[in-house]
């Protein structure tokens, strides 16, 4: 494990390294260290995002909220416009790793692993969440589900970097999050859904089975279709379950990460449907 | 590089490399309560706390540390004289080989001043990042309990 540690000031400085071969951007360097440890990735140089200042802002847009990409996960779960306006996104930062791991990890990083088992990615793919991209040429806006391509892999291209990311408030939907892993902590997730509810609207998303996060559109409609009265569970399970092409690894058989999703389904709509008769 | 540390009120002044690793200088300052284990994030061993909060030191750079304060356990017992983390373990049972126990009892200390009271499921989501191979937790589980309840606090059972 050898390389250069590089500390650039300032935007500018950032991009001009970021032209380097073989240089890896790291931000809470939870993932990229722990991969350089592994053997899995040998760069030559280390660019670190300590030295650069403002990228670590949360702020207030309106209807949208927008996340600089040094903000860690724990600075977004302390965050009163996080609280106020999108608990979806609380819940499920809290079930990542531990307070070690949210105190360094940041939400970009999370981004930019382009994992499907990446828990802030269920919330921002529910809340319609558009990065921020800055680069050589400019600034560009992608929304999440055209940034991230498939498993490591994103839309960045040679120069460019995650530079913030804006997502809908979404304080008026019913927020569900629910993450099975092999045990409670520091698990990566073997399947995971999110949702938000309303009495005729719907957002549905599953995380870890599937190449990416997916969002289950079709199942969404449905639901809109019959005005939220699905009585008739099976079809909408079925518009759900479209989604999903999980894999047979080491964590969980596709069988089970199947069986987990559709159980996690119906017990989500028994205690919505309690909640609101 | 030359770099300044601020290790429990203290200034080093100490050269390192700038890849290197908070948990290496630590370790190479004499602060040997800061353990490695798994050395890529996953066990919580090597917690340390830069202003009050817990990190792990073995994927943290040095560098990062500057302009920090970073505590370790060697702050806590005075004249010999016990923390009463430290001694909460010891009463349940709860430190059994040791290894384990210097990082759970920073990442305790950090919890307790955010939230002086914590229930047990908050204790639970507090120290899952703090592995253990000896005790199980649930010995030490129930010290954080009694400290809440020695220093006068509400215990949510
Ligand atoms: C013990 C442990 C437990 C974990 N538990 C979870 C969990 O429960 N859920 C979960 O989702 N993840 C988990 N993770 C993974 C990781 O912590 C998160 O993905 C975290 O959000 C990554 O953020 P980071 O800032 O540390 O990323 P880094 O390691 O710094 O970077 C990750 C990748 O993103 C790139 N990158 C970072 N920032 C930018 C940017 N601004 N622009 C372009 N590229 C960038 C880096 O080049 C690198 O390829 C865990 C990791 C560990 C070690
Ligand atoms: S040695 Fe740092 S987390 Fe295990
Ligand atoms: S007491 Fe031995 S590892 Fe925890």
């Amino acid at each position: 494990m050898s390389f250069k540690v590089l500390l650039p000031e300032s935007e500018d400085e950032l991009m001009t390294m970021l032209m380097y071969d073989n240089a890896e951007l790291m931000a809470g360097g939870t993932d990229l260290l722990v991969r350089i440890r592994a053997g899995k990735v040998k760069p030559d140089k280390v660019i670190s995002l300590a030295k650069i200042p403002d990228m670590d802002e949360i702020v207030d847009k309106g209807d949208r909220i927008r996340i600089g990409c040094k903000v860690t996960h724990a600075m977004a779960l302390n965050s009163e416009i996080v609280q106020r306006n999108s608990p979806i996104m609380v819940l499920a930062l809290r079930e990542i790793g531990s307070p070690q791991i949210r105190n360094r990890g940041t939400i970009a990083g999370n981004i930019v692993n382009a994992s499907p088992a990446g828990d802030s990615l269920v919330p921002l793919y529910l809340s319609n969440a558009r990065v921020i991209i800055h680069g050589p040429k400019g600034e560009r806006k992608l929304p999440i589900e055209e940034f991230i391509k498939g498993p490591g892999k994103t839309a960045l291209s040679m120069g460019e970097y995650l530079r913030a990311v804006d997502f809908e408030k979404t304080g008026d939907w019913y927020p569900v999050f629910h993450k099975v892993g092999q045990r409670t902590a520091l698990a990566i997730a073997i399947a995971s859904l999110g949702m938000l509810i309303k009495k005729d609207k719907i957002r549905i998303v599953f995380g870890s089975v599937a190449p990416t996060v997916v969002r289950a559109y079709k199942a969404e409609r449905f639901y809109e279709r019959v005005n939220g009265d699905i009585t008739v569970m099976d079809e909408f399970l079925e518009r759900c379950l479209e989604y999903l092409s999980p894999i047979d690894d080491v964590r969980a058989s596709a069988w089970y990460r199947k069986e987990v999703i559709k159980n996690l389904l119906k017990r989500t709509f028994d205690s919505w449907r309690k909640r609101v008769l | 590089m030359k770099l300044e540390l601020t290790i429990n009120g203290r200034v080093h002044s100490v050269e390192i490399d700038p890849g290197e690793m908070l948990l290496d200088v630590l370790r190479r300052l004499g602060y040997k309560s800061v353990r490695r284990s798994c050395n890529s994030a996953s066990c919580g061993n090597c917690t340390v706390l830069m202003d009050g909060k817990p990190i792990l030191s073995c994927t943290t750079f040095a560098a990062r540390a500057m302009g920090h304060n970073i505590e370790t356990v060697e702050s806590l017992s005075e004249d010999g004289k016990l923390h009463d983390i430290q001694e909460s373990l010891l009463e349940t049972g709860g430190a059994q080989c040791g290894f384990c126990i210097p990082g759970f009892v920073l990442t305790t200390k950090a919890l307790l001043e955010e939230n002086p009271e914590p229930t047990e499921k908050e204790i639970r989501e507090a120290l899952n990042g703090n592995l253990c191979r000896c005790t199980g937790y649930e010995s030490q589980i129930k010290a954080v309990l009694n400290i809440t309840r020695k220093r006068g606090g509400h215990v949510n059972e």
